[in-house]
């Protein structure tokens, strides 16, 4: 059995633990076209604000591969899955044979296509890469611009405040972290940014970017208002990314937004899982495939993934949207579907504190956990997560969802003396 | 291997187990010193009290700590890998120095037990004393309530407490 590997970030690291956990001999190879291991790509922006240096990057030991006995080629672009035959060549001509081949190839950032490329000054924050580019590029006398207001660029931008940068957020929606939040909590966020000095232009657009020789040097901002051209010596696009699947084309893999895969992280083609930012799941919160480009749920499809390759079937709950952030005097956790219509049949329950900058938000689908926002009061949102992930019925304590003393032992309460038995037995599977 | 097991039955919520968990995890290691520290120091147990069953009056409590899961959630959220399952103690062991405070992991975690250190913005999770014989919180329960034992034997704890009823 030859296992093989396309990316070393989340799903792939995930998925060689997996597999490590039941088959010990078996060679494991991978293949990552970016030339850093085992990185985490949620830090780059602690990186880019002097919080970390890069060996603070480095999720895993140095000698994880060794450990492990996984052989890792970094810098080979794989080009072509050959599925009849089973293997894979990479862009220098080198093949490698699998018997079962996990795609986790990731995801590139969107760029617009009215910003130029080959110009100094316009970066991309997906990798070490891109990052270092980044912070050769940052002085404390220029201005930056940032194009998008999600997460990743939002935390851009802290970064780029830490280290004196003036910046301006430019996004098209209504309010920042659209996916993410509601309006309401999102001018909570906006509110800070403003207070700590960034700008921030909603329903704005960046139409035509203005270069001297290579370099950029302003750029218009097109608003309702009316267009507007500002300074700006350092741009990153953060518009979201889409999933790597070219490598799909003309395999019969099945994709559809990225490639498509059942509850065993498995394709269509029996030997050829896929995990990570290029794989659709199903998703639990909106009960429909969709793909779910974060973190944790990448290391969890991996290691699912690995599991499932290396002959122990295991099927994944479903993924989520789910992010947590922290910025200056904010901690945010939101998942599920945070911005439902009260009109769809949809239950919401507010609470809101002004004074310590407490918003909570919890939607309810026929007695079902459906999203939640915590802003500033997270700490039982571990326990709300594992509600909607379980579909756990909680109509009969819904109004206490979003108390500070809602607890884990009132849900206990409401089961039967089965689940009480049970309860103190479960630390042994993953979930509750 | 062993485990914080909680019997419903005898927890009081008197907080005792909270108590001696901040005390352990203080600079001073005593009571009179750690209540006088910056910052305070942060208990990983939490006693939680709820409602019996059908009652509004009688209270019950119980205290929940890291179930030092197999297959860990927080591990798989840590974006700094900074969470790792150690195979040969079964502890899931907490990297201080390596936590950012981004609570990915307070985000997951089922049983709401990893929770946020407010000074330094940092998580903390039960540790089971690794320096110790007995965990304080067991220590410290003066009902007996918490106990540290292998999974099996705390099941014949929970069936003679059934037969007796």
């Amino acid at each position: 059995m030859r296992y093989l590997i396309i990316g070393s970030s989340a799903a792939g690291i995930g998925a060689v633990e997996g597999i490590r956990q039941i088959d010990k001999v078996n060679p494991i190879t991978i293949i990552s076209a970016e030339n850093y291991p085992l990185y985490s790509r949620c830090l780059l922006s602690y990186y880019l604000s002097g919080k970390l240096t890069e060996s603070g990057l480095h999720i895993r030991p140095d000698d994880w591969s060794k450990i492990n006995k996984a052989n890792m080629f970094l810098g080979k672009k794989v080009v072509l899955i050959e599925t009849d035959k089973g293997y894979i060549q990479c862009s220098d001509g080198s093949k490698y044979y699998y018997d079962k081949l996990l795609i986790a190839t990731g995801a590139t950032v969107k760029i617009p296509p009215n910003i130029p490329s080959g110009m100094e000054g316009i970066f991309t924050l997906r990798t070490v890469e891109d990052a270092k580019k980044v912070d050769a590029a940052i002085s404390p006398d220029g201005e930056a611009v940032i194009l998008g207001g999600g997460l990743i660029g939002l935390k851009a931008a802290f970064a780029l405040l830490a280290r004196k940068m003036k910046t301006t957020v430019v996004l098209k929606s209504k309010s920042v972290l659209s996916q993410m939040i509601d309006f309401n909590a999102a001018q909570l966020v906006q509110k800070k940014m403003t207070d700590l000095g960034i700008d921030i232009l909603t329903q704005s657009e960046v139409t035509e970017v203005i270069t001297e020789g290579k370099n950029i040097i302003k750029v218009v901002v097109a608003s309702k208002e009316g267009s507007d051209i500002r300074n700006c010596s350092l741009l990153i696009a953060a518009k979201g990314v889409h999933p790597n699947t070219e490598l799909a084309e003309g395999t019969g893999i099945e994709k559809n937004g990225g490639i498509l895969t059942d509850e065993h992280m498995r394709t269509n083609n029996e030997n050829i899982y896929a995990a990570g930012d290029v794989a659709e799941t199903y998703d639990i919160a909106l009960e429909d495939r969709t793909v779910n480009a974060l973190w944790t749920c990448a290391v969890q499809q991996g290691k699912i993934a690995g599991f499932n390759m290396a002959g122990t079937p295991k099927s994944y709950d479903g993924s989520a949207a789910m992010n947590s952030l922290n910025f200056p005097g904010l901690d945010i956790i939101s998942f599920g579907n945070t911005k439902a219509d009260e009109n769809q049949g949809f239950e919401i329950y507010h609470y809101t504190n002004s004074h310590k900058n407490i918003y909570k938000k919890i939607v309810l689908k026929d007695n079902r956990i459906k999203g939640l926002i915590l802003i500033n009061a997270i700490d039982n949102a571990g326990l709300l997560l594992s509600l909607m992930g379980r579909k756990i019925d909680v109509g009969s304590f819904q109004l206490e969802l979003l108390n500070d003393n809602f607890n884990y032992g009132r849900v206990l309460s409401y089961g039967g003396a089965k689940e009480k038995a049970r309860f103190w037995h479960i630390g042994h599977k993953a979930g509750i | 291997m062993k485990e914080i097991f909680c019997r419903i039955d005898r927890c009081l919520g008197c907080k005792s187990c909270e108590l001696a968990c901040a005390i352990e995890h203080s600079c001073g290691q005593n009571l009179l010193s750690a209540v006088k520290e910056y910052p305070l120091p942060a208990a990983r147990v939490f006693v939680q009290k709820f409602k019996a069953p059908g009652s509004f009056t009688i209270s019950q409590a119980v205290a929940v700590q890291c179930r030092q899961c197999a297959e860990p959630m927080c591990a798989a959220a840590c974006i700094t890998g900074g969470i790792v399952k150690d195979e040969s103690s079964g502890l899931v062991r907490f990297n201080h120095d390596k936590c950012l405070g981004c609570w990915s992991c307070t985000m997951i975690c089922p049983f709401a037990a990893i929770v946020r250190e407010r000074y330094c913005a940092k998580a903390v999770k039960c540790d089971r004393c690794e320096d110790r014989i007995i965990p304080a919180c067991v220590e410290a329960c003066p009902t007996k309530a918490l106990v540290f034992c292998e999974t099996e034997e705390f099941d014949e704890f929970y069936r003679e407490a059934e037969a007796e009823r």
